[in-house]
């Protein structure tokens, strides 16, 4: 038996293996939030007020197809300790750090229309002055944003805004 | 493709040789007789055994250690690991791996919490003497957990009679400034033995080829290319005590590994969050929080009778495997803002797992006559699993199982073997209801009315049972060798599965179990195409695959709004899936001193049903080449057994992806080493250098759980291993 031979044939074999069987149909890119749409709001920087309704606009966008229950996601959680995640959060223009008394919390997650590639959202939030043990805290938060498309790749961008008081 | 091949070709004539395990038949043994027997038996077992495996022994994990046993075990062909850190990797046989496959210590199978992507091997690796890989599911002996393939490890054996000795090893690590040592006593008479093993690691903080990682797009900076907090320790004991008769063995195991690892700071908790970095690069030995702590206490009584015709083997066992994970209070979700201390459990337990095991088997063999064998047994489990701590993940259960099992073997001629073999098995899952310790709103209003404590798990009382079966023919005209087997195995679902309900803290992801989920059922077809000659050798072994109701964690469109910063939710669903693939092994002696091999491994999932139909599964390993060139004398000098060895470790691209992976570019990595045994007056100095990442790659591992937050692999890396062995012969009286 000639052992050159058996390798020739056993290399060969793995490299036909190894260069077919891709699948091309399946998706695999991730959807995206287009922070450069004119609209868009909140935006870093931006500051958003107690006792008032804050309207949402954020251009959501798939390859393919957005997903559609629970599909956006949006948080806000007090940053008076000055913590960081994601991207586009702008640390430039915080408040001196301080601890939480009453932080504001807010985690919701909406439901896109079902079958679409891009969707402009609209969304109202109307933000309480107080709980039961009082006014919410003003300072610096952030707002998460997360996105899926309907295949399960999410994308999230986090972004540093302002809550207080009027 | 034509390229393809000629690379492949010339890659082949430069040469190359894989330290394939089964050859480092550097003689362990200049104090164990045993282990040469041992040796020859495992290498018969793997002609007769159907099931492709791989064989390696004291001496290969000398001289390959790595960060850890499953590392080490990881440059297998077939065998990968699923890393967390340096500390932590768990067994990966082809793809598959958490409770698809088992590891068994002295026929005792492992069990603490395989379920969990941080959870390491509770395992002193320089107690190993001795570990088997079966490529495949091995149900039929093991039951359900083994559908993916088995690490058999031994540990402890008998020394020769009549002699006092032991062994002291120190490893030494340059990246993580590691450093092991483990000192090994041991005595036999004629009749009783004993062993005892102390073993410690320190290592500090990993260090990468890297000045920062982007953990979800968040750019954290490394300090002096330091992973924050991943530095760990580990403090072993394992005692071992024999005796034996003339056709009776007997002993008793008693084993502690207690080990405490960082996480790595940055990426660990509900989000990527921003760490306190001063405090973590002040030393890169401490270990802060986040960190999880974990012991396992093993205790194992083993009995072997052995006739002409009858052996009886039997096996009792109790584990108890208790893990802490740590991380300070932050409320997330609607926990409060401040921790109430109402509560029995301190703030910073983040989560904790306590199990408790029982095991029990029996096993029997009888030869009919030269050609004819049965081997039948029967084992039993019991679990108590509790947990504690501020996040929930899974439930507390409990948890039966029963297994009963018959194997005939079949002799034709010394050419032609066949095994046959039937497994029932039964099982029993009770979980326990979890209630939040915190009241949630329950309307999704933004101003919540109503406030309650959300039931996380509802309990569940369910019994599984399942056929298992497998048919093998080996054929071994030398020098060919052919191996078939067919098979059919099945794994109960886990308490995981089937009633997870939390965040995931080292995937920023939601996990929901399903309740409803059925056993999960594999049928494999297997097979080993060898030939060897005196200078030459070659291995194939092709696999295929499929699963009817394979369990997957989907991630989905949805997110979590209850519990945390709104991740993604991930279900565990069924999926028709089909995987195919192949591992081969080439040898060739060029000369009496000069040794080259290649082995490489490919292998393809997919999805066949479901919401990711026509997907992969996750974590597939890539294809890879690994090739090496091995330079060895029996004696160079004062040196014996000296040797020197060039690697190259060649990794294709990974770009079959199911979310949230990224792609993974490929590498190739070269690595150096050499060593031998050096006598030093009466002593013998066993030296193992190896040099990982040669050139210091930077480069990505795709089934590295801190691959999605592109953390690269560690960059060049020397490791020493010492071994000085010493004995004295006992006065004989008789």
């Amino acid at each position: 038996m000639k052992p050159i031979g058996i390798l020739f044939l056993l290399t060969s074999l793995i490299a036909v293996l190894t260069s077919c069987g891709q699948d091309t149909d399946i998706d695999s890119e991730k959807p995206t939030i287009d922070l450069t749409y004119p609209e868009t709001f909140p935006l870093n920087g931006d500051t958003l007020y107690f006792g008032s309704t804050a309207t949402i606009k954020l251009r959501l966008q798939d390859n393919n197809q957005l997903g559609s229950t629970r599909s956006l996601s949006i948080d806000m959680h007090h940053n008076f300790d000055h913590h960081s995640h994601s991207t586009e959060v702008d640390e430039s223009n915080l408040d001196p750090a301080k601890s939480p008394v009453n932080p504001y919390v807010f985690i919701q997650s909406y439901d896109l229309p079902p079958n679409l590639n891009s969707y402009d959202t609209e969304i109202q939030i109307n933000l309480p002055k107080q709980n039961e043990a009082g006014l919410y805290d003003s300072g610096d938060y952030h707002f998460f944003i997360s996105l899926t498309d309907a295949q399960g790749w999410s994308t999230q961008k986090g972004l540093s805004i302002k809550i207080v008081h009027r | 493709m034509l390229k393809t091949i000629h690379a492949c070709i010339l890659l082949l004539s430069m040469g190359a040789a894989s330290s394939s395990a089964t050859e480092a038949a550097v003689d362990t043994s200049l104090l164990l007789k045993e282990v040469q027997i041992v040796q020859s038996y495992s290498e018969q077992q793997k002609q007769t055994n159907s099931l492709s495996t791989e064989h390696i022994n004291r001496d290969y994990l000398f001289q390959n250690q790595q960060g850890n046993l499953m590392k080490t075990l990881g440059q297998l062909p077939g065998v990968s690991n699923i890393d967390i850190g340096s500390g932590m990797s768990k067994p990966v046989i082809r793809g598959l791996s958490f409770n698809r496959v088992l590891v068994v210590e002295n026929n005792i199978k492992h069990e603490a919490q395989q379920w969990g992507v941080d959870h390491g091997l509770e395992m002193d690796a320089y107690t190993v003497d001795k570990a088997v890989v079966i490529k495949g599911p091995a149900s039929l002996p093991y039951g359900s957990d083994a559908i993916g393939g088995v690490v058999q490890l031994t540990s402890g054996l008998m020394p020769q009679a009549n002699t006092l000795g032991g062994s002291i090893e120190f490893h030494g690590k340059t990246n993580n400034d590691l450093l092991g040592t483990s000192l090994w006593l041991y005595g036999r008479s004629e009749r009783i033995w004993a062993s005892l093993r102390l073993s410690r690691i320190d290592r500090g903080d990993d260090k990468v080829p890297a000045d920062s990682v982007d953990i979800y797009s968040y750019r954290a900076a490394l300090y002096k290319n330091h992973l924050r907090n991943t530095a760990g320790k580990e403090r072993n004991a394992h005692l071992t005590l024999g005796w034996l008769q003339d056709h009776y063995q007997g002993r008793l195991t008693l084993s502690r590994t207690h080990s405490k690892a960082g996480f790595f700071a940055n990426a660990h908790g509900l989000e990527p969050r921003n760490v306190d970095s001063r405090l973590h690069d002040r030393s890169s030995r401490d270990i802060l929080d986040p960190f999880q702590e974990v012991t396992h206490l093993k205790l194992l009584q083993t009995n072997q009778w052995s006739g002409a015709r009858f052996a009886l083997e039997t096996n009792l066992g109790y584990q108890r495997n208790l893990r802490n994970e740590w991380s300070p209070y932050v409320s997330h979700g609607y926990m409060p803002a401040t921790f109430p201390d109402s509560l029995d459990f301190d703030p910073d337990l983040e989560r904790a797992f306590d199990k408790s095991i029982y095991t029990a088997q029996l096993k029997t063999s009888y030869k009919m006559d030269d050609n004819r064998q049965i081997v039948a047994g029967i084992n039993g489990e019991k679990q108590f699993n509790h947990i504690n701590g501020r996040g929930f993940m899974i439930p507390e259960f409990q948890q039966n199982s029963l297994g009963i099992y018959a194997l005939a073997h079949r002799r034709w001629n010394t050419d032609l073997h066949a095994e046959v073999g039937l497994r029932y098995d039964l099982g029993h899952l009770q979980t326990q209801a979890y209630q939040d310790w915190f009241p949630s709103p329950t309307t999704d209003d933004t101003n919540p009315s109503e406030w309650v404590y959300l039931q996380r798990a509802a309990s569940i009382d369910r019994y599984f049972g399942a056929w298992s079966g497998s048919v093998g023919l080996s054929y071994v005209p030398q020098p060919w060798s052919v191996k078939v087997h067919l098979g059919k195995s099945f794994r109960m679902p886990i308490a995981k599965e089937l009633a997870a309900n939390g965040v995931n803290y080292h995937r920023f992801s939601y996990e929901v179990g399903d309740p409803n989920l059925s056993p999960e059922t594999s049928y494999q077809w297997d097979a080993t195409i060898a030939y060897a000659n005196n200078r030459f050798r070659i291995d194939w072994n092709p696999f295929f695959q499929y699963f009817p109701n394979y369990i997957y964690l989907n991630p989905t469109s949805e997110h979590d709004r209850l519990y945390g910063n709104g991740n993604q939710v991930y279900y565990y669903t069924q999926a028709k899936v089909r995987r195919y693939g192949s591992e081969i092994q080439l040898r060739f002696q060029a000369t009496n001193h000069f040794e080259m091999g290649l082995t490489g491994e490919i292998l393809r999932s997919k999805q066949l049903s479901g919401s990711k139909k026509g997907y992969t599964l996750p974590f597939s390993p890539p294809d890879a080449l690994h090739l090496s060139t091995k330079w060895h004398r029996s004696k160079l000098g004062p040196i014996q057994q000296a040797y020197a060895a060039i690697d190259v470790e060649i990794v294709a691209t990974q770009n079959r992806l199911v979310p949230p992976e990224i792609t993974t570019p490929g590498h190739q990595i070269v690595h150096l080493s050499m060593g031998g045994i050096v006598p030093l007056s009466s002593q013998n100095i066993h030296i193992a250098l190896q040099v990982r990442n040669l050139f210091n790659t930077k480069y990505f591992n795709h089934t590295s759980y801190y691959r999605l937050i592109n953390l690269p692999e560690p960059g060049r890396n020397l490791a020493l291993s010492l071994r000085i062995p010493f004995q004295r012969l006992l006065n004989q009286k008789k």
